[in-house]
């Protein structure tokens, strides 16, 4: 109310010489309309409007509200600008002229920054959060608190450092809000000093630390050594509560940097500074028993909402004051996270970057798409996968050390010698090296987002292939002539266009696997969903295959001349682990389609039962973008229905596809041994197997006799391939 | 200088002849669309823009607008403006409201 009034006030008093501060044109004046606009409108009929002839309702409908809270950001709220919020004291240097409550307000600032900073990398913006804080609004304030500055100071270094890693990666066109820093003072001279301000800080208070213990200890004053604050009591639990924050923004600046080194040579110093950010963090934590007991405004209860560990409101922070900057309408209101979840998430943070950095930097690119899916699997925030995303594609190399070509050749199974080949300066080829490129990109963004991107890039992917068959027959259309040298350009060509079709269906897989991550099918679709997985998988297979085989191929006539054991013989007519894999995959896919068609064909569950929309509509819905890429040709609505109306138990029973897929998955583990994730991955096919069989066959014993079985299905066993679970009711 | 002819207008607004065409406020009003209009409001603010629209309540709509903010609540002090584009001020917030004229335009206004 009083801020109201004081307002209007204002307002009043400086008309007259704001009016003077705003010219009017040249030669020209300001006049009082009011009046007139008065009389025109008491002259006004209901709803009549005085417009020009480019008046547009519709348009108009669109214009800002002034004073409309929703819709005005600049709405004076407290205070008109930042330094008169300093002028009244929002923002004191010092905090309080009693030391520790000078030293409690400050960690205080501190713990809300890192809950700031947290709500950031969740998705908010720095001007909602990091940048409420008053004293990093303005930076140079706080130098005489050598505390307090070098604080703000490694903050802001380090969200210029986050900044510029995500606007590079550019993984966040869905998190756009992260890399907004428009009118906010993330530049500063000075910041390269943050690390040594931040280190003779950290000394002053280990020293601090240490003359009190020996204080308490053998009550011996340490000379020319002023304790932190003035309460001797709580000098050893606020110095350590300080320590712990100092050394995490510490060793979490140095995450960051190592991070950023070329060709992941940072990534090993980089876990030991991850390793030492957790310790903090466990420190952080801990020290919140005693910074609430220090607090007067103890409540237990409501603790967990807080921004602070001590439980008390921060100095300083205002988000009105930067509302204006981002947009003309006002920013939606934010919650910051509390200070655990604050905690939390940077513990999760650190995790993530420090599987990435343990991550070998193999050279194969399936083994590196195999580990970006596992990292995705454990929804790593942006933070973390623009990281990623930087360590993967370098300077249009793979982590700025294989080039694209010797990654595709070494993908294709060709020979080492062939990653030099001039073939690379085809413009095909080039092109495939950039889809390479994008495809990595794509798979390290979030996953609603990189699921669409998917769908997108597979007629590229289609388009690259047919162009690619192209130039080969336009080389090679004549086999008549068949010099040495083009012998080795058709050869890279053959094993290049098979593996850039296996690649494709690889996609084609992911995207259909991720629906059901992101919960995109209903029950009712599961049918269609695991047919069409089990198309594109028996595809995959089948170049997976071929492409072993071709390079078994010319391995075997190379060395032809210097062994021909049968050993050798009966390799070739085995089939290679990582087929027995994918077919494990198909015969379960298989044995859910045609379980869940039995199903609805003879007890009639699981039909699709929208008044909305058709079976056929949602089969374009769901698969329209693998469909115009032809993914896999032939497939379509039609050969949906025509293979699943027959399905019935009587012949389920006959031929088991769960058995088959139990039955693979014990045998190809052995292959696996030393690959702990792929074992898992095919324990947890087994026992989807399993369930899935004996459900199979108490539907065939009794389903048909008894009306009231109630079949449902779960993902308790594996994300993607759900389990049947029957019941009576 | 700038409040006589502020008085001026508001004699324009007052004195009009309510027999003669021209004369009639919403006509003069009408003639006023297109010009920069600058409104004050009640939290301390002005909006500069072209004048596009007004409804029987008041309610202004301007073009191309810019805010006009001061950075203290004490005066003078300096003032901070942005573009905010297409605006609607309600009547219920608007504390003043002045046209950008031309003496001689407006001396022609008045003999009407």
């Amino acid at each position: 109310m009083a801020d109201r009034a004081v307002s209007e006030e204002a307002s009043m008093a400086g008309h007259a010489t704001k009016l003077a501060s705003i010219p009017a044109s040249d030669n020209t004046v300001w006049a009082d309309a009011s009046p007139l606009l008065e009389a025109a409108c008491r002259g006004l009929r209901d709803g009549e409007l005085i417009h020009g002839d480019n008046f547009n309702l519709f348009a108009a409908m669109s214009a800002l509200e002034i004073m409309d809270p929703k819709m005005d950001s600049g709405i004076v709220c407290r205070y008109y600008s930042i330094e008169e919020a300093i002028e009244n004291g929002a923002a004191p240097i010092p905090i309080s002229l009693e030391s520790t409550i000078d030293v409690q307000c400050t960690i205080d600032i501190m713990d809300h920054l890192l809950a700031c900073e947290a709500a950031w990398h969740k998705g908010h913006s720095l001007a909602q959060t990091v940048f409420s804080c008053i004293y990093l609004l303005r930076l140079d304030r706080t130098a005489s608190h050598a505390l307090l500055h070098s604080y703000c100071r490694v903050i802001r270094t380090t969200c210029k450092a986050v900044v510029s890693v995500v606007s590079d990666a550019r993984t966040h066109e869905e998190e756009d809000l992260f890399t907004m820093t428009y009118g906010l003072p993330l530049n500063g001279d000075g910041d390269e000093k943050c690390l040594s301000m931040l280190n003779a800080v950290e000394e002053t208070i280990s020293r601090q630390l240490r003359a009190c213990k020996a204080t308490s200890s053998k009550r011996r004053v340490s000379e020319d050594l002023e304790p932190l604050q003035s309460n001797t009591n709580l000098e050893e639990g606020l110095c350590k509560a300080l320590l712990c924050r100092l050394r995490f923004r510490k060793h979490f600046f140095h995450v960051l940097t190592c991070m950023k080194r070329p060709q992941g040579r940072g990534l090993e110093l980089a876990r030991k500074h991850i390793a030492s950010c957790i310790l903090e963090l466990e420190s952080i934590l801990k020290s919140a028993e005693f910074l609430r007991f220090c607090s007067d405004e103890f409540c237990e209860d409501d603790i967990e909402d807080k921004t602070t560990a001590s439980g008390r409101e921060p100095i300083g922070f205002d988000a009105t004051l930067n509302s204006r900057l981002s947009a003309p309408t006002p920013p939606r209101a934010i919650k910051i996270l509390s200070w655990k979840k604050a905690v939390e998430y940077f513990v999760k943070l650190l995790h993530d970057l420090d599987v990435m950095c343990s991550y070998s930097l193999d050279p194969h690119l399936e083994s590196l798409l195999r580990f970006v899916v596992q990292f995705q699997k454990s929804q790593p925030d942006l933070v973390a996968r623009a990281h990623l995303q930087l360590l993967l594609v370098q300077d249009g190399k793979l982590y700025g050390r294989d080039p694209i070509f010797a990654v595709i050749t070494k993908a294709a199974a060709l020979p080492e010698a062939t990653k030099n080949h001039d073939i690379q300066k085809n413009e095909y080829i080039v092109q495939l090296g950039q889809l390479v490129v994008n495809l990595l990109k794509i798979l390290c963004t979030n996953v609603a987002w990189q699921r669409r991107k998917l769908g997108k890039i597979l007629q590229d992917w289609r388009v690259i292939y047919v162009q690619l068959e192209l130039a080969f027959r336009n080389e090679f259309g004549e086999v008549s002539s068949s010099s040495n040298a083009e012998n080795i350009c058709m050869k890279i060509f053959q094993h290049i266009l098979i593996w850039v079709e296996e690649q494709t269906y690889w996609i084609a897989c992911r995207f259909l696997i991720l629906g059901f991550e992101l919960d995109l099918y209903s029950a009712s679709e599961y049918c269609m969903v695991y047919w069409y997985l089990y198309a594109v998988l028996i595809k995959l297979a089948e170049k997976t295959h071929l492409k072993t085989a071709f390079s078994y191929d010319t391995a075997k006539r190379k060395g032809k001349k210097k062994r021909d054991s049968p050993k050798d013989l009966a390799r070739e007519s085995r089939i290679p682990p990582a087929v027995l894999f994918l077919q494990c995959y198909i015969c379960l896919a298989e044995g859910l389609t045609m379980m869940l068609a039995a199903l609805r064909n003879e007890i009639m569950v699981l039909q699709s039962p929208s008044p909305f929309n058709t079976e056929q509509e949602k089969f374009v819905q769901h698969f329209e973008l693998l469909q115009r890429a032809c993914i896999p040709d032939h497939v379509s609505y039609p050969s949906f229905k025509e293979s699943t109306t027959q399905a019935r138990f009587s012949t389920l029973v006959m031929y088991n596809y769960f058995k088959d897929a139990q039955r693979i998955a014990k045998e190809v583990k052995s292959s696996f041994s030393n690959d702990p994730d792929r074992l898992a991955e095919l324990r947890r096919l087994e026992q989807v197997a399993e369930h899935n069989s004996v459900a199979l066959n108490l539907i065939c014993r009794v389903g048909a006799l008894d009306p009231s079985l109630k079949v449902s299905f779960e993902f308790s066993h594996h994300p993607f391939f759900a389990t049947a679970i029957v019941r009576r009711s | 200088m700038e409040q006589e002819v502020g008085e001026s207008l508001i004699q324009l607004g007052s004195l009009g002849d309510p027999n003669s065409s021209s004369s009639d406020p919403v006509t003069r009003v009408r003639k006023l669309l297109f010009r920069r209009m600058l409104v004050g409001i009640k939290d301390g603010r002005f909006f500069l823009g072209t004048f596009h629209c007004i409804d029987k309540q008041g309610n202004i709509i301007l073009q191309d607008s810019i805010e006009y903010r001061s950075t203290r609540h004490s005066t003078p002090s300096p003032m901070e403006q942005r573009c905010l584009g297409l605006i609607l001020i309600p009547f219920s917030c608007r504390t003043s409201c002045h046209v950008d004229c031309s003496i001689n335009e407006q001396l022609s206004l008045l003999k009407v």
